[in-house]
């Protein structure tokens, strides 16, 4: 889909779309959203719909921001305590290593 | 260009797509498969993870042969192309080498060189104190007396079999193929007058990576999480399981478990099963086949005699499988005795006879063991029945605890009388206990130098002489035990000839399926589902003791295999087997059907079938899962001269593909002046 043939309106609603969807546990979708109307929202010559195109491009930063930082958390976690915590790193994996604790 | 160019990739991909189906051939230009040998494999209890782990790729390093101090240095601190393969020459296998390479980060594995020349005087790789924690000395009973505290019993043993490595350790057992390394070694690795060897290096590559770590309880977990949720399961590892083996002098009912009624049973014990440091590997000869061939020798001795002149009580023979690793086969027995799943139970047993480790008495004496704690007066009269024999039987101090043995899994459900005979006073005589250098000539087992192999077959050695006295009067004693008169006892004898089953072939080994090229070994293994039916020892002993014990029966093939269906014959109280007859002169080795009182029970942990896997009660130790096992020889360049030939490959295809016109152009302009 080629962002430059769209009208405005079209523009938002697509990035409305995305903002939205990324709601249902779905941060790749912020992560594509501000990726692509980042030029949109911030470099380009002023029109109506900008700002809300702008608003939307922060949320969805900072939801993925937020994203981020949980999972990588998490994941350090649990790479690290896996062996230690025994039984229940193992109910938690999926596949587990042979081999290894 | 861009077209000439894929072209030209194109051809060349095809040729070397045509190499290929060679590729083969290249690979063994590359490497040498090293096939003779075996390798460390790893083991858990209840707490740790024992034995050795490769990566799961291999572990790859430069050759090294440690055969001086200096070449220890080498490995460990001086020398400039780490990690080292070493190649261990056998007086370096020791307790403290092995611990400096276990905590050095150098040493990529281990190839030890099997051999007798410089072997120490002794070696032992199992603990101080075997099963200590299995046997029937704990805090509750006789506690003194637990954990060797009064006689360490094998003293030389350095604990290896014990200790977790994480590189993986081969033995090389094979003179040719350690002679190839060596080669090896010699051309590329050796170190000229001080100065650091240059490449290309001959390196080695071990495979040995195990699935299964931590311990028992997270192995089995793990194992049971895979084959509930797991797409394609994996197991992780197995249960040491394998048979016991036993017979009786009057047949018992093998569809009646419990009690058996107005049945007291004399038994008569020996172990099936030794370990090493190495998987499967167990000549184990004083160990273990000292006690089976004088068990057997007993057994052959007492038949005509109980035939003629049946003793009040019964006579029960038992060979327990996997004794080293805690007691497998005894506490299984003793548990199903308990829980009424077996043709006795303990309320049947009068009294028990153990056969320990006989082979290497010194002078005359065999010693009788008992338990201090319950021990009552006159368990087993033994003076009459070593009278007129070569041997004195003496008793240890007072205060002296039973050696690790399969009666003390009795005595921890019931203080039945007993005795344990072996050749030691207090600690083993074996000095190469539960290795792999416990081997005939451990045991002196020697022949005149011009024997072929079938005189060898009947002559009597030294050490054959001396078993059949202990099983003479084991015969003995456990005729009078069994309440049988004393006037019958000159009768009971044992044949020294019975020495032929240490040996490679015989006419009766012949009738069985196992026949390996070299001594029979006897570690547990992993029962029907890896090893085929029955492990090849177990199977060995069942078809050595129907011999023995058996008749003849002219019953066909099909009724051998379902002689329910015959009248005359009773399969609860026998077991039928379809053998071949030796060939010989007057027989043509016609095959026919044995019948004989042998069965097996299984010898698997109670603890596996109580699902209890950190019991400290019983044994349980399993075996871990691995894809697969071996090694290889290759020389190994640097990752430059790999970079280079690369980039000249690239250059050389790009030239190619450049004059690819010129090159590769066939006459296919046909010229227009043809006709």
């Amino acid at each position: 889909m080629n962002l430059e043939r769209m009208p405005n309106e079209e523009k938002l609603s697509l990035c409305r779309r995305y903002y939205l969807g990324g709601f249902a546990f779905l941060p790749f979708l912020w992560l594509v959203n501000v990726l692509w109307f980042f030029k949109e929202a911030f470099l380009k010559p002023a029109y109506t719909e900008q700002p809300q195109i702008k608003s939307y491009i922060k949320k969805s930063a900072m939801g993925l921001i937020l994203w981020v930082a949980v999972l990588t958390t998490w994941i350090t976690i649990f790479q690290h305590f896996r062996a230690r915590w025994g039984e229940v790193g193992d109910y938690l994996s999926f596949t587990i290593p042979l081999g290894t604790a | 260009m861009g077209f000439k160019l894929y072209d030209s990739m194109s051809r060349v991909m095809c040729v070397s797509a045509a190499a290929g189906v060679l590729s083969s051939s290249v690979e063994q230009k590359i490497y040498v498969e090293l096939n003779e040998t075996v390798p460390c494999v790893r083991l858990l209890n209840a707490t740790h993870q024992i034995g050795c782990q490769s990566s799961i790729s291999g572990d790859t390093g430069v050759l090294h042969v440690l055969e001086t101090e200096s070449d220890l240095d080498w490995i460990l601190s001086s020398g400039p192309h780490p990690p080292y393969m070493v190649i261990m020459e056998t007086a370096f296998f020791n307790r403290s080498v092995m611990m400096r390479m276990k905590n050095s980060s150098r040493v990529a594995g281990v190839a030890v060189i099997v051999s007798k020349t410089g072997l120490a005087d002794n070696f032992s790789p199992h603990t101080t104190c075997p099963n200590q924690n299995t046997g029937v000395y704990s805090a509750s009973y006789g506690s003194d007396l637990a954990n060797c505290n009064v006689t360490m019993w094998n003293p030389l043993g350095n604990g290896l079999s014990y200790e977790d490595f994480a590189f993986p350790v081969f033995a090389l057992k094979d003179e040719n193929q350690t002679q190839v390394i060596r080669k090896c070694y010699q051309d590329h690795n050796l170190r000229v007058n001080g100065s650091a060897p240059q490449y290309p290096l001959c390196a080695m590559q071990l495979f040995s990576h195990m699935h299964a770590a931590t311990d028992t309880v997270t192995c089995m977990r793990r194992t049971d999480l895979q084959n509930r949720f797991s797409i394609n399961p994996e197991v992780l590892c197995d249960p040491l399981s394998d048979f016991n083996v036993w017979t009786s002098t009057r047949p018992l009912n093998n569809s009646a478990k419990g009690h058996a009624a107005n049945e007291s049973v004399v038994i008569a014990a020996t172990r099936l099963d030794g370990r090493s440091f190495f998987w499967e590997q167990a000549p184990s000869a004083e160990g273990t086949v000292s006690g089976i061939v004088t068990l057997l020798a007993t057994i052959q001795a007492l038949s005509p005699v109980t035939q003629e002149a049946p003793p009040p009580r019964n006579i029960f023979f038992s060979f327990f499988q996997g004794e080293a690793f805690d007691y497998i086969g005894s506490s299984k027995m003793v548990y199903d005795m308990e829980r009424n799943d077996f043709v006795i139970d303990l309320n049947n047993v009068h009294s028990m006879l153990e056969i320990g480790q006989v082979g290497l008495r010194r002078g005359r004496s065999l010693w009788m063991h008992s338990d201090p704690v319950s021990r009552q007066n006159k368990s087993v009269d033994t003076e009459s029945a070593a009278a007129g024999l070569n041997l004195t039987v003496d008793q240890p101090s007072v205060s002296q605890p039973l050696p690790p043995s399969s009666f003390q899994r009795f005595l921890r459900v019931r203080g039945i009388p007993g005795l344990v005979l072996a050749d030691h006073n207090t600690s083993f005589n074996n000095r190469y206990y539960e290795s792999l250098y416990d081997d005939a000539e451990n045991l002196n087992v020697t022949y005149p130098p011009d024997l072929s192999p079938d005189e060898q077959l009947v002559y009597e050695t030294d050490a054959a002489k001396s078993l059949a006295e202990v099983a003479t009067l084991v015969a003995r004693s456990l005729y009078i035990q069994a309440g049988g008169e004393k006037k019958n006892l000159n009768n009971i004898t044992a044949d020294p000839k019975i020495w032929f089953l240490h040996q490679h072939v015989s006419d009766c080994v012949r009738l069985l399926w196992f026949l390996g090229s070299g001594p029979p070994q006897f570690y547990i293994g992993l029962g029907p589902r890896i090893h085929g039916p029955v492990h090849s020892v177990t199977r060995f002993v069942q078809y050595i003791l129907a011999n023995l014990t058996g008749t003849v029966t002219n019953l066909t093939e099909s009724q051998c295999q379902n002689p329910s269906e015959v009248n005359t014959e009773n399969k609860d109280l026998f077991s039928y087997f379809w053998v071949s007859g030796p060939a010989s002169v007057n027989n043509t080795g016609e095959p026919f059907c044995r019948s004989a009182s042998v069965r097996l029970s299984k010898a698997v942990s109670p603890a596996f079938e109580l699902l209890e896997y950190g019991s400290p009660n019983y044994s349980i130790i399993p075996q871990s899962r691995w894809k697969s096992i071996r090694a290889r020889i290759f020389p190994m360049l640097t990752l430059g001269v790999g970079v280079a030939v690369l980039l000249l490959s690239l250059l050389v295809t790009y030239f190619i593909s450049s004059k690819a016109e010129l090159l590769f152009s066939s006459a296919r302009e046909t010229p227009a002046t043809t006709y």
